[in-house]
């Protein structure tokens, strides 16, 4: 245990060393680790010296691009079968742009739907968790529409997808939103005819710090227990806060085994990333026409 | 009994027909006995008749030049096309069986009808896939049935191994072929107008998206478990009174006349790794360049990694008919031009614009 702690208190010194030399990457993905769940866990990646992958690999491709590493479990790994998934992912995003996002973000989401007027159906709603790797990733919205919550789940690599609009592009302090469930129905209520908004280019991802109201419990799950930021004063009496604290894990940040479980080597992951560099241009390019369209409403 | 190891090996090797000296076929390894009142599901060893594939590594002290010529004669040796020129081919007539493929489970991910529905595939790699011998109909066992005695085989291997490491039995089952051995062999009953001299190598585009396959594997070794995973038991209550038999299965039989335990009851036992067959999976896709076909369906047996052997459908709504019957009797890649990628006609492929729904 002694020596775990050790292991784990340079592993942390090491990441400070690398978030001093590589400002903006190492330490806001080490930050959000010890907070995340269902999402991927991924390691900080070190970019390779080969002068050419450098220059055309963006530096924060694991956060922009995160269903582009594999699941890391290894009785279902294989390394063709993730190539040909990255083919089939790349593919897809040539005919429908993917735009960058993260949960909090807004988004506008157009589906195919045989049994909507004009066959189309579009939602708007905050991205409240995103999970899965590969062609199986998805992601959540939701919205509050006529007093009634609405979740949708999307699967990002569907053809019945016809667009993907970021309307606000933006970070919260929670890695899942899952307690927007049991907020003040204010928090997740987005108009449906929302502009999207001014972004600079080239600018970092604003992280909004908004504490957000919960109902009175019941809930949906115990959210004392989960230590959440993003969340204003529960008012629970105390021994909810005793019961919370007899069920904290704080060692489970300090367990190198179950950190190496969860992640894909840095290794593998310098191959992926070398692999699919060829495409970056595209990639890069749909994600700056993006920011640029939502400049342009603001100049009119 | 007391057959030395090395000759009861021999005898099996008869009695399977992949040695070849018709005289000596006569003779039969007649001293095994089943003792077992039924036959065992599951073996945890190979049978010992089974020659040994991999022979004992000893320190040879090579030096490095000799590595470096030795890997020269053995790319040399297999790097040469067939060495037996090609037998006539055959064409499809009605009943026609032709060969299967061996291959590998790599995974599962989804693809989606040009309609929009979801499904899950299977991806199956063909890796290596040779002919490694013909029998004929007289040569194999003979079945009762007239249908049966006209059939012969074709022994099929996958996957190279090092021939430096095989023993020497195991060894001259390819080397008349002039194949480097392989790691995992099969035999497929054919009608002889399916026949291919040994060499030929198979490749995924044996068989063609739209049609459909039968695919038999071993499933997932799960271990000895309870009647609520084995069976799917309901178990007990968790409470009201219930101790100790939260996930038991209960009664197994009645007292009175009867007096004991029926046969074939569902009771807890070892579960998986047995042979299984999954009948009219459709084939979605095919991957020419790396060999990979695209199945319906999650449930292949076997987990990611396991072998799986790829038959054409034996049900009678899927049976090929003159029109539309697959290459015959394989598809000769390296002959013709064959695209990289092969889709079935619902399919949406990833390159095609998203699905649209047209207003009536």
């Amino acid at each position: 245990m002694v020596m775990a702690v050790v292991a784990a208190a340079a592993l942390r010194s090491s990441s400070t060393r690398l978030s001093r030399l590589l400002p903006g990457v190492c330490g806001e993905a080490w930050g959000h680790q010890a907070r995340r769940g269902a999402v991927l866990r991924v390691l900080p990646f070190i970019p390779t010296q080969d002068p050419d992958v450098i220059k055309k690999m963006p530096e924060d491709f694991r956060a922009v691009y995160p269903e582009f590493l594999p699941g890391p479990k290894p009785e279902y790994r294989n390394r063709l079968r993730e190539k040909l998934e990255r083919q089939d992912m790349l593919a897809r995003r040539s005919v429908m742009p993917i735009p960058e996002f993260y949960v909090g973000s807004i988004m506008a989401v157009t589906v195919a739907d045989p049994n909507a007027s004009g066959k189309n159906n579009r939602f708007v709603g905050i991205c409240i968790q995103r999970g899965d790797a590969g062609l199986r990733a998805w992601f959540i919205l939701r919205n509050v529409v006529d007093h009634q919550g609405v979740e949708i789940k999307y699967e990002m690599y569907s053809p019945l997808l016809q667009s993907i609009e970021v309307l606000r592009l933006e970070k919260r302090l929670d890695d899942e939103l899952l307690y927007l469930r049991d907020a003040l129905p204010i928090y997740s209520t987005f108009p449906l005819d929302m502009e999207p908004e001014v972004m600079q280019e080239g600018a970092p991802v604003p992280v909004n710090p908004i504490k957000v109201q919960l109902k009175p419990r019941p809930w949906h799950e115990r959210w004392e227990r989960k230590n959440l930021q993003g969340v204003m004063d529960l008012g629970l009496p105390e021994r909810f806060y005793k019961k919370a604290k007899l069920h904290e894990k704080p060692w489970e940040k300090y367990d190198l085994m179950k950190e190496y479980r969860a992640t894909i080597p840095e290794e593998e992951q310098a191959d992926i990333f070398r692999e699919i560099s060829p495409h970056y241009p595209l990639m890069e390019s749909t994600r700056r026409r993006g920011k640029r369209k939502r400049v342009l409403p603001s100049i009119s | 009994m007391a057959l030395p190891k090395l000759q009861c090996i021999t005898h099996a090797l008869k009695n399977l027909s992949l040695l070849s000296h018709p005289d000596q076929r006569a003779l039969v390894c007649v001293n095994q006995v089943r003792a077992m009142s039924r036959v065992k599901r599951r073996h945890t060893v190979p049978p010992f008749w089974l020659p040994k594939t991999t022979r004992t590594m000893y320190p040879e002290h090579m030096t490095p030049e000799n590595e470096v010529f030795l890997k020269d004669v053995i790319e040399e040796k297999y790097s040469s096309p067939l060495k037996t020129e090609c037998w006539e081919r055959g064409t499809w007539a009605k009943n026609s069986m032709r060969c299967g493929l061996i291959g590998r489970k790599i995974g599962i991910y989804p693809m989606w009808t040009k309609d929009g529905t979801r499904l899950l595939t299977t991806l199956l790699q063909v890796s290596d896939n040779q002919v490694i011998k013909y029998i004929k109909p007289e040569d194999i066992v003979q079945g009762k049935r007239k249908r049966y005695r006209e059939l012969g085989a074709l022994v099929i291997g996958a996957d190279h191994i090092d021939p430096r490491i095989v023993t020497k039995e195991y060894y001259s089952v390819f080397s008349e072929a002039g194949v480097m051995p392989k790691k995992k062999m099969s035999k497929f009953l054919i009608t002889p107008n399916a026949k291919l001299s040994p060499g030929t190598p198979l490749y995924a585009s044996h068989f063609q998206p739209g049609h459909y396959v039968d695919i038999a594997g071993i499933t997932i070794d799960r271990g000895f478990q309870g009647v609520m995973k084995r069976w799917g038991f309901k178990g007990m209550p968790a409470s009201h009174g219930v101790t100790k038999s939260h996930r038991r299965g209960g009664n197994i039989g009645s007292g009175g006349d009867k007096a004991r335990v029926l046969l074939g009851t569902k009771m807890p036992g070892h579960m998986g790794r047995e042979r299984r067959i999954l009948r009219g999976l459709k084939v979605w896709r095919i991957n020419t360049q790396h060999n990979v076909i695209w199945v319906h369906g999650p449930a292949v047996p076997g987990g990611v990694g396991s072998y799986v052997y790829i038959y054409d459908s034996v049900l009678p709504d899927h049976r090929h008919t003159q029109e539309n019957h697959p290459p015959f009797p394989t598809c000769f890649q390296d002959e013709e031009e064959v695209e990289e990628e092969l889709y079935d006609q619902e399919l949406h492929t990833f390159r095609e614009p998203s699905v649209q729904f047209v207003e009536k």
